[in-house]
This record gives C-alpha cells, structure tokens and sequence, in this order.
C-alpha cells in the first residue's frame, strides 16, 4: 500500500486500547468541546457555567496527561501503527512536558477571563470551543512527526485563533487584527503546504525521519539538493509564523494588540512554545538521522541558518520595543524577542558540537515552563490595569506602586525576569541557554552568547520604562480595584518565578527527565556518542 | 553560628529586611539599624581569625595564594559529571579589609537615614530600609563569594535596590540618574556574564586535553572533571591556566586570556569608575540621598578594584601585562582627567563625586604596574577612600539639610557658624586631600612609590612618566580641596547662615568613627590595613608574576 499514509495498515496489529490511552489528553479536550456544544441544551448558557465545564475538562486532560507522562517516562511511543516511526501520533516525554504545561497555562488563562469577561461574556461556549480548539491543535503540533498531521495540527490551532483575535464583532480593531493575522497565516500555511508538497515529493513519505534520512543524504551533496533546501525553507515558513520569527512575525504585534487581553496572553506564549517544541521536535529527528561522524558537518549550515535567525528575531523583537506606548504592544514585541532566545536553544542542539544534545532541549523546555509564569503575570497585571482604567497605555501604570501594590510588586517581579535578573526564574532560564550554548562552542554558540547577552542590555531599558512609569512617576491618579482572584493569580506567578530560581536544582532535574526517552533520537544517541571522544576536535578549534 | 559565620553576616541584613516588612512603620528604622549594627558586631568577630598567628603571616595567609578561612561549601546545582555550581563563601585578606568596611558604612549610612521622616521625599519608608538591607546582603556577598556564578548572582542582586533608592528617593534628576547607572551597571554585567559561561567551558576544554581528570591546585584529594566556577581553582590550577594563556586558545578569533581579561576590566572598570565610562557616577551621586552616596562612595566603587583584585589578575595574569600600557594610562587620566572636573564644580556633591573618580584613579594605576608596593597602595587606597569619601558625602549632606542648596559659591564661613561641624569638615576633606597623618596620603605614595618601582620593569618602561603624572596631580587635588574649604568654609560669617545650627548629636557621632578612623589609617597603616592585606596580596602577586607568559 503506498498511499499517502504510507506504511500504515490501519489497526491490524495495534493495541487500540494502549494507543487510545495514550492520546487521551487529545480526545479529553475534544470531548470538552463537544460538552461545551451540549451544554446549553442541557444546562444553559450561562457563562459560569460554561467556564466551570471547561475548567474541569482541562483539569481531566491534566490528570490524563499525568497518566500518559508515568506511561511514556521510560521511553515515548508512536501510535496508531505497527511500525514504531510511522506513527501519526507521537507520547512521549517532550510531548507531556509541553501538555503539562499548556494545561496549567489554559487554567492561568480561564481564571483570567473569568475575571475579566465573565460578567459581560455572551457568547461563552462559542469563546471556549475557540479556545479549546486552538489548544487541541497545539498539542497535535507537538505530538507528531508526520507532513499530513504537522500541516492539520498547524491549522487546527491557527483558524480557531484568527476567529478568536476578532472574536468580538462591534469591535473594530480586533477584527482589523483578526484579518491581518489570517490574511498572513494563510500566506503562510500555503508556503508551508507548498514545502510539504515538495518534501513529499522528493522523499517519497510523510514521515519526517524518512525525510531527515534522505535530507542527510541529499545535503551531503546529493543532485536535489537545492530542491530540497527550498522545500525546507518553505516549511519553516509555516512554523516559523507560529512561533513569530522574523521575517514572519508582522501579524504578532498588531493581533495582539487588537485581541481581549485574554487572548493575548493565550497566543503570546502556547502559540509560541507549541511552534517552538515542534521545531525542536524536528531538530531531534534531523540531527538523530545522520548516522556518522562524518556526515555531522551537514548540520552545520543548518544549525547556522537557525542561529542567525534567532539573533535576528531577538534582536528585532527588542529594539522594536523601545518605541510602544502600548503595555500590551510591548509585551508583543517582547515576546518576538523571547521567541528568538528560544530559537537560540534549538540552533543549540542542532549544531554538531552539542555534545548531549539535551542541554539545549532542556533549556527550551526550562525557558517555555518559566515564560508561562513571566508572561501570565505580567499580561495579568496589565489586564487587571486595563480594566480598570480602560486602557492598557503606559500612561495607565503611572504611580501603579501607590494604587495598587499588590500589582505593582509582581510586575516588577515578571519585568525583571523577563529582563533576566537574578534572583528571578528568568535569569535561570536564560543561564540554562547560555550553558547550551556554550556546550555547543564554536563560532555560533559563542557568538549567540554574545548576542544574547547584548539582547539583555538592550531589552532593560524598554522594560524598565514600565517600572519607572510604576514606581517613580506618580500623578495622583486614583486607585486601582481588582479582583482578589487576579491579585492572586499574578502574585502567585511573580512567587512562582522567586521559588523556580532558588530551587533552580530541582527545577534542573525535571526540565531534563522531560527532555530524555523520545521518539526518534535513538540514532542521536549513537551520534554524539560517536562524536564524544572526537570532542578534541571541538576543543582545539576553541 | 561559628561554622557559618559567613553566611549569617550576609544574610543577617536580608533577614532584617524580611522583619522590616512586618514591623509597624514606626519601628522599621530601629529594626533596620538594629540589623546593621548586629552585623557590624558579628563581622569584627573576623578579626579574631586575622590577628591570631602570632605575628607569622604564614598562619593566616597561608604559603599560597588560595588560603582561605570560614569557607562554606555546598552543591546548590548540579548537572553530575557535567556542571557544579556551588555555594561557596570563604574570607581572605583581599576580602576581609572590603567586608568589615562594607559592615562599618552600611552601619554609618542607616544611621544617617534616621531622619527619614524630615526628608523632601519621605514616603515609603518601609520600602527604603528594606532595599537599604537587600542592598547590604549584596554587597557582603561580593566579597566573600568564591563561586563565580554565586558572585554574579550578588553583583546583580545589588543593582536593583540601587536603583529604586537613587529613583524613588534621589534629587530633581533622579529617574535620568537611576537608569544611567543601572544601564551602566548592566553594560558590565553582561561582559561578565560571557566571560563566566567562557571561563567554565574553556576551564572544561582545558581539562578534558588533559585527559579528563586532574587533581584540584589547591585541595587536597579533590579531582576535577569539567569546569570550574571556583575563583581560586580557576587561579591555581596549572593545567586551567595553561590552557587559558595558550596563543592557541582563542575567542571567536580572538586570543583568550587578554580578550577575557579586557572583558572583565570594562565591567569593572565602569564600577570603578574610570575614564570613560565614569560617566554615571556624577548622576548618581548628585542625585542620590546622602546615605546611599555613601554607600555609592564607601563602598560600591571598591567592587570595581575588588573584581581586578579577584578576578582579572589572578586568573589572566597574561592579560595584566598585555594590556598594563592601557590600564595605567587609562589610571592616569582618571587621575588627572577626575582632578580638573572636580576643580571646575560649582556643585559641592559633584565635585566630591569627581574626586572619587580622581582618587580611583589610583588604584587602577597601582594595579596595573603589578609591584607589590603598588598592589598595597591599590588595596589601602581604596579602604582609605571607603572611609573618607562617606564622609565627605555626608558633610555635604548635612549642610544640604540645612541650606537646601549646594552651590560652593553661596557658602562662607561656615566654621564660624559651625564649629564642630567645620573641625570635622577640615579633617574629612584633608584627609581626601592627602595630607600626611591622614588615610588619603598613605594610599597616594604607596601607589607612585610602587609606579617607580615598577620602572625597573623592562616591559615598563612608561612607569616613570606615569608617576611623576600621577604625583604631580596631589598639586590639583590640593588645589580643588583647599580652594573648596576656603570658599565654603572658611571666611566672613554669612548672614543668610546665621540659623544653622551646629552638627547634631547624631551627625556628630557618624562623623566621629569616620574622623577617627581617617586618622588612625593615615598613623598605623601597618596595623590597621596593611597586615591584614599584604598576606594575601603578596602571594598573588607570585602568583602572577611567576604565571607563565602567553605560550605556545
């Protein structure tokens, strides 16, 4: 059978219930979608009440994920096929990593909105199946090494997202926003199919480590070559929209200032973090196919051209930044330039000198887990503001210590750590960067070092505008009120990133348990293994 | 609390801090100065371990640069077989003189808030003393920090509590000054920041040519298998610093050891501060509360010669004569450059901000001819400076109190107004000045005695026009002080002064240590600073004197 799924002879010779059980956070949130299409029949469409559904699905898919993480700790699996590396669907370690912390995100999320929105929210299912749905399309993105679904994952996440940027109708900007964002991601996802056309065209499968082994060949100097690095580049494209790289990141600053605050704090970090653990998904496969030391050098260009669109993107998202007057235009750009740390760690680990490419996944992963918490908060507190005094202009933060400390405090907390200050978690996640980038050595890894050590210079004095506009500016503007619940959800983030700095150890611990056992590097084991006793090679070009 | 003696004196003001968040508001400065004068105490307790030895400095110094004391040692993260970062605190003679006078200045300043309340600015007090107290963990922290990430960690614990006091509580032009110093800070941070990830990495490389396994340069028994953030390891083991001085080791194209070393120096060097990235100093200091110009002065600038002291030289000492051409001129025209602004002020805080900039001038230089004379003239320079530039921030502070205005030209006669006041004024400023009896003066010759002597050097064949530069700018220092104390102090009696009344109790008794103490180091200098210090800082200059030069 040599149709477009390849191998796949379905269900003769597969576990259906083991390999169900192992998806199931995926078909948890489905069916919290359908429950939300059922509730109003049954219990009304009261948006509380839709909330609490949505809540307790997620919290379901969160106890499920925990399963599937004991399951897969030893070793992930590939599911729905009889051939382990042809599987549509990938549990494994890095996948969990992410569920975990996309769940706990979307409860971050919620609570928001239910503070917010809440009262005014009429269109409470129709809000949360967006939602929902965006989510269910980033963890298919990250649980997966085949063309066909990368492509529908990709667009499961992205048209719920277009929909829900603009999802209030009377509200010019956001719909403004909402077609900019689709207008780009359409563009975007043709290059992309278009890649993934030719791809399969040139390899003949979908499955990504079939592609990674005949890319190898081919880059080593194969005739198609040229081909096939624009196929690359094409497919790049697609992601590289998701996680807002430079050049594909025009839609980010504009969608999200047009969105509910909400919103934005769901795109600027799951979108980011699903498109980036794709990547570094993909990066796994490629470097475990070369076989020999020999052919390591083909990952050089590769891991150079991710490198320096990681420079690229970092240093763009932060200079762009110097001129917002918008906290959450800022936050935007911010984010673009914190999406090119990350990019950083998975040039990292593509570079053949990595040697143990999991330092770099681990620091993805320790970044991905601590922007949750920075981003969360500092979106909160400036959605809190916003509320309040109508605006999310800088001008709203003026004497915030005064009007509202209990907000001021974890902002300046969530700033500096985004800064990366010590003693605040965003030092740490950045430590763990450099560290992989140091491990790699070289050229590249010491010139990204310098780079993002000079993006930390240059991103201080943008952030630091909020907190002179909060602690040292003050015109008698009158107090803020919020909610016990928002003062509660951002402090504990601002906590949050104290506790995951002074315990960074433990946190070390973890983010590498997760970044172990995946699909797919089995061959990136005996390859660095390989190139481990070779490392004077590495050392005396130091 | 013997066995983590270190620790309890860095952490006593950040528990303080911690109490000051729950007092009521009244009490926060009695607990805040509780906290400073409790570290204060604990800290003298050093002393004992510093005096004991019976007269042989072999006892406490030890035979080999490395000879640490109250050392406190714990992993804190650790990737097995790949990355150890440690807590790692321990005391020797290059940080010993810097804590206790981190301890007496952090003391001297809190009590120079205690009008907080009679403050231009005076909301916020819990906030103020509890950054103050942060501020103080940090700076502790610097100096017995051996873990180079630990180091990092409390250099930048320091910042943000700076800046927040020069912001929220400084002058008409705070919120400009407190970024300068902050983006200036940082500017050296991430410098520092690089060469850290380098240091460990290349320490690695350097160990794993060597076949993966060496034995540690200074403890015994202990074998290391990848790099190190250990400052003295990263100092004493032969086969880190062959590989760190190698030609063949290079920096994306660069030679290691001077790249690392420059990096480094800059980011001291702006903490120092030297010509050119002094700039944020005057900001600063004019527009921060008098207290925190005192922390500024006292003791924030002796980072800068610390991390020389610490860092560049022991661990590069190859840098140190490539680049000792550069960093003695550079000393040179923070001298002469710091001498002729302060000479041109008309603010009476600026000029005393560009005398600091003037008087750490000379510690670069007495660092950068690597004599051991100059190496203590560097070290005495800069606790003799720790001990009279707070006080001269404060003597301006408090006739700021009292005429709301700091123009040099409005004031006259003031000793005639304020006798006590203008006693401790004269010894203060002479004592800036360089008069010999007083701290000023012991610092300056021993750093142009160890630049002559450097002369013999043949790689130094400059030494002499530098120190016949840098003695001759004693001439425009004594200028610009006693041009100072005529106009402001000496005189007919002004009318528009005649209600100011004399020193207070309270500014006396902070004047009276700092007086005191001016005195005493400028008459025994052997026993107040020196025999704490040379130990130390002759068995670092073996150290780098006999590195070997770049190899190939």
């Amino acid at each position: 059978m040599d149709g477009i799924l390849g191998e796949v002879s379905l269900w003769s010779g597969v576990d259906v219930g083991r390999e169900l059980s192992l998806f199931s956070p995926m078909l948890a949130l489905s069916a919290t979608m359908l429950a939300i299409v059922a509730c109003p029949l049954i219990l009304g469409r009261g948006p509380r009440m839709i909330a609490t559904v949505s809540v307790l699905g997620v919290l379901v898919t969160l106890v499920l994920t925990m399963q599937v993480g004991r399951a897969v700790a030893g070793g992930g699996a590939s599911g729905l096929s009889t051939t382990p590396e042809a599987g549509l669907l990938i549990a494994d370690n890095l996948s969990v990593a992410f569920l975990l912390v996309l769940c706990v995100f979307l409860l971050g999320v919620m609570l928001l909105w239910w503070i917010g929105s809440a009262e005014t929210e009429r269109n409470a299912p129709e809000f949360f199946i967006l939602l929902i749905g965006s989510a269910l399309g980033m963890a298919l993105m990250v649980s997966t090494a085949n063309l066909l679904m990368i492509v529908a994952a990709i667009e499961t996440a992205s048209l719920p997202s277009y929909a829900i940027v603009g999802f209030d109708k009377r509200d010019r900007k956001g719909a403004e926003a909402s077609l900019k964002y689709m207008v780009f991601g359409a563009v975007c996802a043709a290059i992309m199919l278009y890649g993934v056309s030719l791809l399969y065209g040139l390899a003949g499968s979908l499955s990504v480590q079939d592609i990674a082994r005949y890319a190898v060949a081919q880059l080593g100097g194969g005739e198609n070559r040229l081909l096939l690095a624009a196929a690359l580049v094409c497919f790049v494209a697609g992601v590289a929209f998701k996680i807002s790289a430079v050049p594909f990141h025009f839609w980010c600053p504009d969608a999200f200032e047009g969105a509910k605050i909400e919103v934005t704090t769901w795109l600027s970090v799951a979108s980011k973090a699903a498109g980036l653990i794709l990547l570094a998904r993909m990066v796994v496969i490629f470097s475990g196919a070369v076989s020999s030391p020999l052919a390591m050098h083909i990952l050089d260009p590769l891991a150079w051209a991710m490198g320096i669109m990681a420079a690229v993107t970092c240093t763009v998202g932060n200079f762009a930044a110097y001129r917002q007057t918008s906290v959450k235009r800022l936050l935007a750009y911010s984010s673009i330039a914190h999406a090119g740390y990350m990019l950083m760690a998975a040039a990292a680990f593509l570079h053949p000198a990595s040697l143990g490419a999991e330092s770099g996944l681990a620091a993805l992963i320790a970044y991905v887990v601590v922007y949750v918490f920075m981003n969360l908060g500092a979106f909160g507190v400036t959605a809190m503001v916003a509320w309040d005094t109508g605006g999310d202009g800088i001008e709203n933060f003026n004497g915030l210590m005064r009007r509202a400390p209990w907000l001021a405090v974890p902002m300046v907390f969530c700033l500096m750590s985004l800064i990366g200050m010590p003693i605040f978690a965003g030092f740490v996640a950045k430590w763990w960067i450099l560290v992989a980038l140091g491990n790699v050595g070289h050229t590249l890894g010491w010139t990204l070092t310098v780079v993002l050590a000079l993006n930390t210079l240059f991103s201080l004095y943008f952030y630091m505008r909020i907190v002179v506009q909060m602690t040292l500016r003050d015109d008698g503007r009158p107090m803020v009120r919020a909610s016990s619940g928002g003062i509660a959800l951002v402090n504990f983030c601002g906590l949050a990133l104290l506790v995951l700095f002074f315990f960074a150890d433990p946190f070390k611990q973890a983010t590498d348990r997760f970044s172990r056992n995946l699909v797919g590097p089995k061959a990136a084991k005996t390859a660095t293994s390989l190139l481990g006793p070779s490392s004077e090679s590495s050392a005396s070009s130091r | 609390m013997s066995e983590h003696l270190l620790s309890w004196i860095v952490f006593l003001p950040a528990i303080g801090a911690l109490l000051c968040l729950f007092v009521p508001k009244r009490q926060v400065r009695t607990v805040a100065l509780l906290a400073t004068v409790l570290t204060l105490l604990l800290s003298l307790k050093l002393f004992g371990t510093f005096t004991g030895g019976g007269g042989d400095s072999s006892a406490v110094f030890g035979t080999r640069y490395g000879q640490l004391h109250h050392v406190e040692r714990a992993t804190w993260i650790q990737i097995p077989g790949k990355l150890n970062i440690e807590y790692f605190l321990g005391i020797d003679g290059l940080g010993f003189p810097l804590f206790i006078l981190t301890t007496v200045v952090s003391f001297l300043a809190c009590w120079a808030s205690w009008n907080f309340h009679e403050w231009k600015i005076n909301k916020g007090v819990r906030a103020y003393f509890v950054l103050f107290l942060l501020l103080e963990t940090g700076m502790l922290g610097v100096f017995v920090s051996l873990d180079f990430f630990l180091f990092y960690i409390f250099w930048e614990v320091m910042l943000l509590p700076m800046y927040f006091l020069i912001g929220v509580w400084g002058g008409p032009r705070r919120e400009y000054a407190a970024i300068k110093f902050f983006l200036f800070t940082l500017a050296g941070s991430v410098l520092m920041l690089v060469a850290l990830v380098a240091m460990y990495f290349y320490g690695g490389a350097g160990i794993e040519q060597a076949g993966g396994t060496i034995a540690s340069g200074y403890r015994q028994g202990v074998q290391l298998t990848h790099g190190t953030f250990d400052l003295i390891e990263l100092a004493v083991n032969p086969v880190i610093q062959r590989h760190f001085a190698a030609v063949s080791t290079t920096f994306l194209g660069m030679k290691f050891a001077p790249l690392m070393f420059m990096m480094l120096f800059i980011g001291f060097a702006i903490k120092l501060p030297s010509v050119p990235v002094h700039t944020w100093l005057p900001d600063a200091h004019v527009e921060a509360p008098t207290p925190i110009s005192m922390i500024l002065a006292g003791v924030l600038l002796k980072m800068g010669g610390y991390g020389f002291l610490r860092l560049c030289y022991p661990i590069f000492p190859s840098g140190g004569s490539t680049w000792a051409f550069f960093l003695a001129v550079v000393g040179v025209v923070s001298i002469l450059y710091g001498a002729l602004c302060a000479m041109a002020q008309s603010d009476f805080k600026k000029l005393v901000a560009y005398s600091s900039v003037s008087h750490m001038g000379y510690v670069l230089l007495g660092i950068a001819v690597m004599t051991d004379v100059g190496f203590q003239g560097a070290m005495f320079q800069m606790i003799a400076h720790g001990i009279s530039s707070p006080m001269c921030f404060f003597l301006v502070g408090v006739i700021y109190e009292r005429a709301h205005h700091r123009e040099i030209n409005r004031f006259g006669g003031l000793w005639l107004t304020m006798p006590r006041y203008g006693t401790m004024a004269t010894i203060g400023f002479f004592a800036s000045l360089g008069l010999p009896g007083l701290c000023g003066f012991i610092g300056e010759v021993w750093v142009v005695l160890g630049t002559f002597a450097a002369a013999k050097n043949p790689a130094m064949p400059w030494a002499y026009t530098m120190a016949i530069l840098a003695s001759s700018a004693v001439i425009l220092t004594a200028g610009y002080i006693l041009w100072l104390i005529r106009r402001v102090y000496l005189g007919k009696e002004r009318e528009e002064h005649e209600g100011f009344p004399d020193a207070s109790r309270r500014e006396t008794w902070i004047l009276v240590p700092m007086a005191v103490l001016c005195i005493a180091l400028g008459v025994l200098p052997q026993q107040m600073v020196f025999n704490f210090t040379n130990g130390t800082l002759n068995l670092m200059l073996n150290l780098v004197t006999g590195a070997p030069a770049m190899v190939g």
